[in-house]
């Protein structure tokens, strides 16, 4: 029935492009104000996934409902980060900034491999195996959930800049950050925060990554691939471009996985593949780049 | 590009190479070992150095030296090929990948280049994983003892390519070479209107070190004698080649090789304290580099350690 | 024939005209001062004659051979030498090096690296740089890194010239010391195209002046003439009405 095919597999990558999209949020913000590609910020997500799975492992607390606990944990350590490694590397070259936190990136892989092994930890609550039957499509239960909640992240984010006076600042630095500072916006407060939140924000989307995917060190540098791709399709440094990268990524993964022989395989290469075949072609990108 | 201290530099690399060469006899198997590792990263440190002194600082350098290990143990298996033909199947096969890489991201600049070439990697390693039929997918590929086992004749061999390697560096620092890529690396376009074709050199640089890099794969497959893709195309690969000669100095001749050797000791120490996750250390070297000696060992040595010899 | 052909030369940014249907010519042996109000596109011209970007429309001929569509490193090598308006000198190299570097390659046939290094400290001392050839150009004056730019343009043994503001910040003395180099180059054989902004300069050396405003070319001819045609000094004018409107509000 190959409409019903086509129907599950869209269902599923618009359910997957939304954990994607709560996954790349942060690293949006932070190129977006500072200018800076966060090559770590997929281990953000990795210790946020840690974070939920120890906590409902050794507390029993529900990992849709200890999300803000990831969030929170990890605002603060963006914070440390911030202040004791990227500051002092803003107006260093970019080059330097790619080595600085992909430093970061491969201590925080290592010492996850220290501390808890390699193996696979997987979330497995109450409503796991449960799914939704919308008409011709089954919607695992969990997966609904992750990509409201996502949904919720992003809507949190937007109505965040838009309307809280910090998020206004945000905007304003990252369209002009001299303008910014003439008229009395504290920049490095603002980089700061942004740069926490941004953490938050992956904190967040890791203890969503924790109920969909296993946990393990490497994930987050999975994940960081994914998220490059989606800045390199929807443009660097905006909301609405991360989220129409994720889309296209979710469901062209979830396509594949399904009407290509063996696709589950090939699906993880497509973000490599969407990577290499754009920046060649369009060395800024699909759709440019308001900021370098 | 200073020139001092002549006699030294001549002197000091033939004495290192003599006691390399007499290093054998003098050790055991465990050593012995330890020396072709050390050789291997050094020649996959320095010819990180020759492309980044073009400005292309690549994350992917395992993308070439999976494909120089592969070259060598499918040709091993399918003809039979000899271990030391294979290896040099390995480099050239990495070139030309490189200088169709190198064409190909030839407009890209800073970290755009980077995180295609992490991609590359990526990519390679799932395309291994996806077709086991032809590559021995997620299950490896398997070759006999290189040289029957002969640790000697192997060191031999890896330190041969090492010095090989490492004349080419001194070439290229000897010759207009370094003037076009480091023109190239610190201003492109300025370069290009001077007179500088920075195609011709960007990807010559590319290729030249694809050849040591799939030339170490194509080694490490025979040495090893089991490879699998998610090593040799792994990031940890990739993160080896550039933390060396970061750390050691970038664009000299020695910052790779001092680099390796400091670098190398701390990450064997770690291997044996824990199981996994040594390569934690490279990540804080780099972090420590970024912020507190971005010039490396070397840079230490120039700005601070040698002025107190000149001021005699 | 002329040294240097211009005709229709257009190139748009976004829906921006930079330069507008230009067209003039240059003389071998000729100074020429291109001049007009910020914003009129005058280093777009030179970024155009040196291939960093085509134009949309339009020839460039040097000698009769058309440059448009050739990259940067070979309109280089046939003859076309230039220094920036911002100065662009390689950091992590010496004086010297720097000038040697574009001996080595701007110019066809290739020249033997010992030659170059021997011409090269030549032209180092010739333009004032003799002492510091070991020096990085981190660690000189203003005046001093253009003298850089200009040996290092100097290196490629350049038909034409192409100077963007090397006199803006410079003492008295040094423009008057920088005005002397610009006429011993020409005396030299060399080709001189120059952007200025400094009128002392463009009214004392060049032999005509060619003005853009809004990248059309709205005036041209010997400088005196120049000066007192009325498009341009409206240009010129207008510019300032226009700047103190704005900083009366």
């Amino acid at each position: 029935m190959e409409w019903a095919d086509f129907l599950q597999s869209f269902a599923n990558g618009l359910l997957i492009a939304g954990l994607y999209a709560a996954v790349t949020l942060g690293l949006t913000l932070v190129l977006g104000v500072m200018g800076i590609v966060n090559f770590a910020h997929g281990e953000m997500v990795m210790l946020g996934a840690y974070n939920t799975f120890w906590v409902f492992t050794l507390l029993g607390i529900d990992p849709l409902l200890s999300i803000a606990l990831s969030g929170l944990l990890l605002f603060f350590i963006g914070l440390f980060i911030y202040r004791f490694t990227i500051r002092p590397i803003l107006n260093d070259p970019p080059l330097n900034q790619l080595l600085l936190t992909l430093g970061i990136s491969i201590f925080l892989q290592n010492l996850a491999m220290i501390l808890w092994k390699t193996d696979s930890r997987s979330v497995i609550t109450s409503y796991s195996g449960m799914s939704l039957s919308l008409g011709v499509v089954n919607v695992g239960m969990t997966r609904l959930l992750t990509f409201l909640i996502a949904l919720g992240l992003t809507l949190f984010l937007l109505f965040f800049l838009y309307k809280a006076r910090p998020g206004k600042a945000m905007r304003a630095v990252s369209e002009n950050n001299t303008a910014s500072w003439l008229i009395g916006i504290n920049v490095q407060k603002t980089y700061l925060l942004a740069f926490g939140v941004a953490c938050a924000l992956a904190g967040a989307s890791g203890a969503l990554v924790s109920t969909v995917m296993y946990t393990y060190p490497m994930v987050g540098f999975k994940l960081s691939l994914k998220a490059f791709c989606i800045l390199v399709l929807g443009g660097l440094g905006n909301i609405p471009g991360a989220l129409f990268g994720s889309l296209i990524l979710g469901l062209t993964e979830s396509f594949v996985g399904t009407y290509v022989p063996e696709g589950s395989g090939w699906a993880e290469g497509i973000s490599f593949i969407l990577i290499m075949v754009i920046l060649i072609i369009k060395p800024t990108g699909l759709v440019g780049t308001r900021r370098e | 590009m200073n020139r001092s201290f002549s006699w030294i530099k001549t002197l000091f690399p033939a004495f290192l190479i003599l006691l390399a060469l007499w290093f054998p006899r003098l050790v055991d198997a465990y050593f012995l070992h330890l020396a072709v590792t050390f050789f291997l990263a050094m020649i996959l440190a320095s010819s990180w150095d020759i492309l980044a002194r073009t400005g292309q600082v690549s994350v992917g350098q395992a993308g070439l030296f999976g494909i120089g290990a592969y070259t060598a143990a499918l040709l091993f298996k399918w003809i039979h090929l000899s271990p030391f033909l294979g290896m040099l199947a390995g480099a050239v096969i990495s070139v030309i990948v490189a200088a169709l890489l190198g064409y190909l991201t030839l407009r890209l600049r800073g970290i755009y280049f980077s995180i295609t070439t992490i991609a590359f990697a990526e990519a390679l390693s799932v395309i291994w994983l996806m077709t086991p039929g032809v590559t021995g997918g997620a299950m490896g590929l398997s070759t006999p003892p290189l040289f029957g086992g002969d640790r000697q004749q192997a060191y031999y061999l890896i330190l041969g390519i090492l010095i090989f390697c490492l004349l080419v560096v001194w070439m290229i620092e000897a010759t207009r070479l370094n003037f076009a890529f480091t023109a190239i690396r610190e201003n492109e376009e300025v370069a290009n209107v001077m007179g500088i074709n920075p195609t011709r050199y960007k990807v010559l640089a590319f290729m030249i070190s694809a050849f040591f890099t799939g030339f170490a794969g194509g080694f490490y497959s025979h040495y090893n004698t089991y490879i699998i893709p998610y090593e040799v195309f792994g990031l940890g690969i990739s993160i080896a080649c550039l933390v060396m000669p970061i750390f050691g100095g970038l664009y000299t001749i020695t910052g790779p090789v001092i680099g390796t050797v400091i670098v190398k000791v701390i990450e064997e120490y770690l291997r044996v304290t824990v199981s996994y996750g040594h390569q934690i250390a490279y990540g804080l070297i780099l972090v420590l580099v970024v912020l507190f000696m971005p010039d490396g060992v070397m840079g230490i040595w120039r700005n601070k350690i040698l002025p107190f010899f000149k001021a005699r | 024939m002329s040294l240097l052909e211009v005709s229709g030369l257009t190139k748009h940014f976004g829906g921006l005209a930079a330069v507008q249907m230009v067209s003039f010519a240059i003389d071998r042996g000729e100074i020429v001062s291109l001049i007009g109000p910020n914003g009129a596109g005058k280093t777009t011209i030179f970024n155009l004659f040196s291939g960093v970007y085509p134009p949309d429309a339009g020839e460039i001929r040097l000698d009769g051979d058309d440059l448009v569509g050739h990259r940067p490193f070979e309109i280089c090598r046939r003859g076309v030498g230039r220094t920036f308006q911002i100065m662009q000198p390689f950091p992590h190299m010496t004086v010297l090096e720097n000038v040697i570097t574009s001996g080595l390659f701007g110019r066809v046939p290739r020249v033997p690296m010992k030659r170059v290094e021997e011409e090269a400290m030549e032209l180092c001392r010739w333009v004032g740089l003799g002492g510091k050839m070991g020096v990085y150009p981190r660690n000189l004056p203003v005046a001093d890194q253009k003298r850089i730019e200009i040996a290092r343009a100097l290196a490629i043994k350049p038909k034409l010239l192409l100077l963007d503001e090397v006199m803006s910040g410079l003492t008295p003395t040094e423009t008057t010391e920088a005005i002397k180099l610009v006429r011993q180059l020409r005396e030299r054989g060399i080709t001189i195209f120059l952007i200025e902004h400094v009128m002392k300069v463009v009214m004392g050396i060049s032999d005509r002046v060619i003005v853009l405003h809004h990248g059309e070319k709205i005036s041209e001819g010997p400088p005196q003439r120049v000066a007192h045609d009325q498009k341009v000094i409206e240009a010129y004018l207008g510019e300032q009405i226009d700047n103190s409107e704005e900083s009366s509000c």
